[in-house]
């Protein structure tokens, strides 16, 4: 891969990020529990005390360039400002408690669901408007309109409050304790599996569709055509021709769909009550814990910024005839 | 003008000529769209929920609250409540009918905001080009990458904050036109994009040519040569996008910024989550809201992806 294509695609994705920072400068000033605007509701504030706390946050310095570079580069050395919530935690702190459940649950799902959405989708498009397309296809376009926690609830109701076999909610037994490891792991598979069967149905729906229309339009490529002239068997024709190509498209828009599985994950967390980002950013929206909002954000596009990039260089690697 | 030159046709039977055209095209459309069993099946859902979100006092009455409520705490569903009742009382067949009203007007204003916005800034950037292109391009691509539904979060407390929350328009609350101004502001861009490519085409067309020779100016052209050239693309690409406002608005009034007193079928399945239904297998107050938000969205979707298909040049037949 060449030098150059590297260095821009790089170059681009610093710039995204730097300009999310600058997004989110913007969106500091602006919210209603800016700093300023707090204080000023104060009746009993002398003015000398609001210039001296002014001073103090450096809010009596321009915005640009001063403010601008004090958040910049407060951001970029990993201070987030502190929580409203959680007075007196920093923002990076709460975050990074429920780092960890949120990675673990869509990185699970991606799994699952890449493998069996990218073999459902296949087969529905190597076999289109067969019996098992029809059944299949039906089924995606099903799961694919249904917001995750409209996938989760149901599980709910069925497999935790029906047969009891699941835990409604949380990530481990509240109050439990454990004689060894195995046990303690067992009782967290019992909850994370309906959370992770929610978010990997719903990835199921959106990959199979993705795929089935990228592997129709392999179909109808002359190498395929050569492939079945050569006298090989349909499935090696779909196993080592098609598939691998339709492959392709599915490495950018896997990538460019975690925004979209992020936003499905937070709701699928609030309906199982799992700690991660997600119930996060529900607790911090209904409590307006303005800087935990922002901290989430900013993880999230930066997360998916680098992913993109990953994907760009994955598919420049893959396919010599992007690499421009 | 020699006078081997034909006389010009009058400007009525021009009129007539083109009312004649646009008729037979329709024509085709319908013939074309008639064939595809999913798209009728999908439009024919929408009709009915068209018309349950436009009288819904018609099968119901009015929207129940807590103080007209006609049953018991989460009643289970029976002759008197076909649908049960929530934890307040109130019929779930009233919220759902009405809810088909808030999420669909929602759902409406929201997809024209993105749509009148997405292809402005598409037409504008294909057409001109240049400078022009690249800075409107560089700003939709980075609404392409940003986790949008994290950012629509972010931004309601602070249009809520900017707008004030006695803000009302056609009897919508504030709240309200918060997530529409919201899902407008964070999903315009796939529509600008997809605008966009189609007008480079265009633009490139002998008649765009001509009617710059002529001395039409860029607003004009793109006014009445580009945009009747894109009308095709765009009408797909609205459906396409109501579906997607309805998933929106849904997701954003599920996790608590939804309006009470104004119950979208997001709204009765937050009401649903905090009260602890699907743990208490409370089955009937979630499945009402939760199948009309899946049964419309796939509607939805099926019509726009049949339109597509037809109507957009680029994407080759599907099936």
């Amino acid at each position: 891969m060449g030098g150059r294509y590297l260095a821009r695609r790089g170059a681009q994705a610093l710039l995204t990020i730097f300009a999310i920072i600058l997004l989110n400068f913007v969106l500091f000033r602006m919210m209603p529990g800016s700093p300023e605007r707090v204080l000023l509701r104060n009746p009993y504030l002398t003015q000398a005390k609001i210039e001296q706390v002014r001073a103090e946050w450096g809010l009596d310095k321009p915005l640009i360039p001063d403010q601008l570079v004090a958040y910049t580069t407060s951001t970029l050395t990993g201070d987030l400002g502190y929580s409203l919530k959680f007075r007196g935690i920093p923002v990076t702190d709460v975050i990074g408690q429920r780092f960890w459940p949120t990675i673990l649950l869509i990185g699970l799902a991606e799994a699952i669901a890449i493998v069996v959405g990218l073999a459902i989708g296949a087969y529905a498009g190597w076999r289109r408007g067969g019996r098992g397309d029809r059944i299949g296809s039906g089924i995606s376009l099903v799961l694919y309109s249904m917001p995750y926690f409209v996938i989760g609830m149901p599980l709910i109701i069925i497999f935790a409050a029906g047969f009891g076999w699941f835990p409604t909610s949380g990530m481990l037994t509240v109050g439990a304790t454990y004689p060894s490891i195995v046990e303690r792991l067992v009782d967290f598979g019992r909850h994370l599996a309906l959370p992770l069967a929610t978010v990997s149905l719903g990835l199921i729906g959106a990959y199979s569709i993705l795929m089935r229309s990228s592997i129709i339009e392999t179909r109808s490529e002359d190498y395929v055509t050569t492939a079945r002239a050569k006298g090989l068997t349909d499935g090696r024709v779909l196993r080592a021709h098609a598939f691998p190509n339709a492959l392709l498209p599915m490495v950018t828009i896997i990538a460019i769909n975690l925004g979209y599985v992020v936003a499905g994950a937070i709701t699928a967390e609030v309906v199982f009550n799992w700690p991660g980002l997600g119930t996060l950013t529900v607790d911090a929206l209904s409590a307006r814990d303005y800087p935990v909002l922002e901290g989430v954000f900013l993880l999230l596009s930066i997360t998916v910024v680098i992913a993109n990039l990953a994907a760009d260089l994955v598919y420049g690697l893959l396919d010599p005839r992007v690499r421009t | 003008m020699s006078a081997s030159v034909p006389a010009a046709p009058s400007a009525a039977h021009l009129r007539a000529e083109r009312w004649r055209l646009r008729a037979r095209s329709i024509r085709a459309f319908g013939r074309r769209y008639v064939r595809r069993t999913d798209g009728v099946v999908g439009l024919a859902i929408l009709v009915l929920f068209a018309i349950v979100a436009i009288v819904p006092q018609l099968f119901v009455g009015p929207l129940e609250t807590a103080t007209t409520a006609t049953g018991r705490s989460l009643e289970a569903p029976s002759g008197t409540h076909l649908f049960g009742t929530d934890e307040l009382g109130r019929d779930l067949l009233n919220l759902t009918l009405h809810g088909a009203r808030i999420s669909m007007a929602i759902g409406l204003l929201a997809t024209f905001i993105t749509i009148v916005v997405g292809a402005i800034i598409g037409i504008v950037a294909g057409y001109l080009g240049g400078w022009a292109d690249t800075v409107l391009m560089r700003f939709t691509d980075f609404f392409l990458v940003l986790p949008t539904f994290v950012l629509a979060i972010i931004l309601a407390p602070i249009i809520l904050d900017l707008i004030g929350p006695e803000a009302q328009l056609f009897g919508i609350r504030a709240t309200l036109l918060v997530i529409v101004i919201v899902i407008g502001v964070t999903s315009w861009a796939t529509t600008a994009r997809i605008i966009r490519s189609q007008t480079l085409s265009i633009r490139e067309r002998m008649f765009v040519d001509r009617a710059r020779v002529i001395g039409g100016g860029s607003a004009h052209i793109m006014r009445r040569h580009i945009l009747p050239n894109v009308v095709n693309l765009i009408v797909a690409n609205t459906v396409l996008t109501f579906a997607g406002a309805v998933f929106t608005e849904t997701t954003l009034s599920f996790i608590g910024l939804g309006d009470p007193f104004q119950p979208s079928w997001g709204q009765v399945l937050n009401a649903a989550q905090s009260s602890g239904a699907p743990g208490l297998g409370a089955w009937w107050y979630i499945a009402p809201p939760a199948a009309c938000v899946v049964l419309v969205i796939l509607a939805f979707t099926l019509v726009g992806n049949a339109l597509d298909d037809i109507l957009n040049p680029k994407s080759a037949p599907r099936r």
